[in-house]
């Protein structure tokens, strides 16, 4: 028995266009997508570039575009991608520039995560504590998830917000945000909630891309709960924190959702400017039909919804 | 890669699937800026047979953002939903949003998994006389189209086909993502919008961009992020032969619908019509195509159903 895999062949250096090679691989189909490419490497053309190192899912090398979609080549059974047609695509990880074959360039993921100063910054000396730093279960409950990412950049790469506007932060990245965040040692909360928001934080689109993690990081768990610290921090004159905040607002208020006050609040009830540039999209709106109301009526037993939002001292927009 | 699933929670025929009696949590986008979609959906039910029972009293579920504020309030707020439908007799809420559908099965899931979080939202609601006891499940009314009334059923139903229509579906993250909230099919590789589509004598466009998101929660953060997701997932339709969109959720039908004009200029234009999941299926079961609100869309799907015979010019 044996399959195809039809491979992205690109080089930087000499090659103007990608082509695709396809190469017929003869091991057992239970084996691994790397196993596959490491078979066809050492057999067929030891041209084929890829990187990898563990072979175990723990060191995050050979994420890459498996039938278009992104996970670790050596954690992805063949029998379990493999296409109706005998083959397998193997392709580099969209939203990175391809260097040679697999490879690509991944130097802004690392500049993201390295903007994020991730290295434990403590109030007190070492000196304090001679022996060690302790932190309680709970505490440390909450790091563990993040504390399995490898880096891999398959949320990266899967994010479609990145695929649109580079300078988004990116999942893993605002899971490392969280991961010093959420540090009981750490003394930097406020500083690395202002650095994050700055990198885009609130442009997350809550699309659960992320949730593919390999390693079940799940980083949109982190991603939130970093959102609720720069509101606790009070990083709030922003679009992101006010949209959130406007939204309760108005459903403590009404127990809805009320969009046109949602939409001024977001932007700012005195923002011209900002008013003015979603206008068009309103006016389109409008034109069709669509007028949502400008006042609402509060559901039945709305003051049940208050009682909710005040014992759990919800905030709301101001 | 494969997705694992759990088992489908609505394998058992719930009690409300028996009754043909269901809670129905419309959410504030179809009370408000899509009234075609909650107008569409009563028409649809009613050409069912079955009876959706509006849960009025209901808050909006936290639309996916209130989490960012408070960790516990959307999980409460659900949980008082939850308890408006059990006193009512109802096990199933039936949603028409995916952003509804994600955001209160997290919530519920939370609750039926925690006795932490059961007791925290019990004892609020005790506050006012309430309790949930855990007996609801939240499904789409996409859900409720294939397993309660059935693709045969409906094939049966269809007395205006689409004759051939070329439909895009666009499922929009939360009815499929994350699968240990949803589960109910792959979200690598979903299917049921197509299979509504064939079932209505339409031809399902097969596109990466089906199951990616439409930028709607972050229209309002920075200027041409939406339009891009928009744009980057119509162009694929469209390069694949779609003459038109299908959405479960009224948050992708907005974006889709609204902000095709400011894609074109990067992504050339697409021009799709977007339907809502009730319009296009009633219009197949033959209601009145004059009622379905097809004449609230920015992109208009009049030209495109005129092709297809599908409906008279005035209605859209």
């Amino acid at each position: 028995m044996s399959f195809i895999l039809d491979i992205f062949r690109f080089d930087q250096a000499t090659d103007e266009e990608p082509h695709r090679d396809q190469v017929e691989c003869h091991i057992p189909p239970t084996m691994t997508v790397l196993d596959a490419l490491e078979s066809v490497k050492a057999e067929t053309d030891g041209s084929i570039t890829f990187r990898r190192s563990c072979r175990s899912a723990i060191c995050g090398s050979c994420a890459m575009n498996i039938n278009g979609t992104t996970g670790l080549a050596c954690k992805t059974r063949v029998d379990s991608v493999l296409r109706s047609d005998n083959t397998v695509a193997v392709d580099p990880m969209p939203n990175f520039q391809p260097m040679k074959d697999l490879v690509v360039h991944m130097d802004p993921f690392w500049d993201k995560y390295t903007r994020l100063k991730p290295y434990l910054q403590p109030a007190d000396k070492d000196s304090d504590h001679a022996l060690e730093r302790r932190v309680s279960p709970e505490d440390m409950h909450k790091l563990v998830a993040v504390a399995n990412c490898v880096m891999c950049a398959t949320c990266y790469a899967l994010c479609p917000v990145v695929s649109v506007d580079p300078a988004f932060a990116g999942p893993a990245a605002i899971a490392y945000a969280y991961r010093f965040i959420e540090d009981v040692r750490d003394s930097k909360r406020k500083e690395r909630a202002a650095q994050i928001s700055e990198d885009y934080l609130w442009l997350c689109a809550h699309c659960y891309a992320c949730s593919y993690c390999p390693k079940h990081v799940d980083p949109q768990d982190d991603i939130i709960a970093v959102k609720r610290a720069t509101i606790e921090e009070g990083l709030i004159d922003h679009p992101g924190p006010r949209h959130a905040l406007v939204i309760a607002k108005t459903i403590k208020a009404t127990g809805m959702l009320h969009e046109t006050e949602v939409i001024q609040g977001t932007v700012g009830r005195f923002n011209i400017k900002g008013l003015i540039k979603v206008a068009p999209f309103g006016l389109r709106l409008a034109m069709a039909g669509k007028i949502p109301p400008m006042f609402l009526k509060p559901v039945p037993k709305v003051n049940e919804i208050k009682m909710i939002f005040d014992t759990l001292e919800a905030p709301v927009l101001a | 890669m494969t997705a694992t699933l759990e088992a489908p929670q609505t394998k058992r025929k719930s009690k409300s699937a028996q009754m043909r009696k269901y809670g129905f949590f419309p959410g504030c986008v179809a009370k408000e800026s899509c009234k075609e979609l909650f107008n569409s959906t009563m028409l649809l039910a009613d050409k069912l047979g079955i009876e959706l029972v509006e849960l009025t009293a209901a808050a909006c579920c936290g639309a996916s953002v209130l989490n960012d504020t408070n960790r516990d309030v959307a999980r409460v707020l659900n949980a008082r939903t939850y308890a408006q439908a059990e006193a009512l007799g109802l096990d199933d809420v039936i949603t028409i949003c995916s952003t509804c559908t994600g955001h209160m099965r997290a919530s519920n899931k939370e609750l039926l998994e925690s006795t932490d979080h059961m007791g925290q939202a019990n004892a609020i609601l005790g506050k006012f006389g309430a309790k949930y006891n855990g007996g609801v499940t939240v499904r789409h009314l996409l859900w409720l189209l294939i397993d309660d009334i059935g693709l045969d059923e409906l094939r049966k139903m269809v007395v205006n086909p689409l004759n051939g229509l070329k439909v895009a579906p666009f499922y929009g993250c939360h009815i499929i993502r994350p699968e240990s909230v949803n589960g109910w099919e792959s979200s690598r590789n979903p299917h049921s919008l197509e299979d509504i589509i064939e079932a209505l004598g339409g031809e399902a466009i097969d596109y990466a961009g089906k199951t990616r998101c439409c930028g709607f929660h972050v229209q309002l953060e920075k200027d041409g992020i939406a339009p891009a997701m928009v744009g980057q997932n119509m162009r694929m339709a469209k390069d694949k032969g779609a003459e038109a969109v299908l959405t479960p959720c009224p948050l992708c039908h907005l974006a889709l619908d609204g902000y095709q004009a400011d894609s074109a200029a990067r992504w050339g234009r697409t021009d799709l019509p977007t339907f809502h999941l009730p319009q296009l299926v009633g219009l197949a079961l033959g209601i009145d195509a004059s009622t379905l609100g097809l004449n609230k869309h920015i992109v208009s799907p009049g030209l495109v159903l005129q092709a297809h015979d599908l409906a008279p010019a005035h209605v859209a």
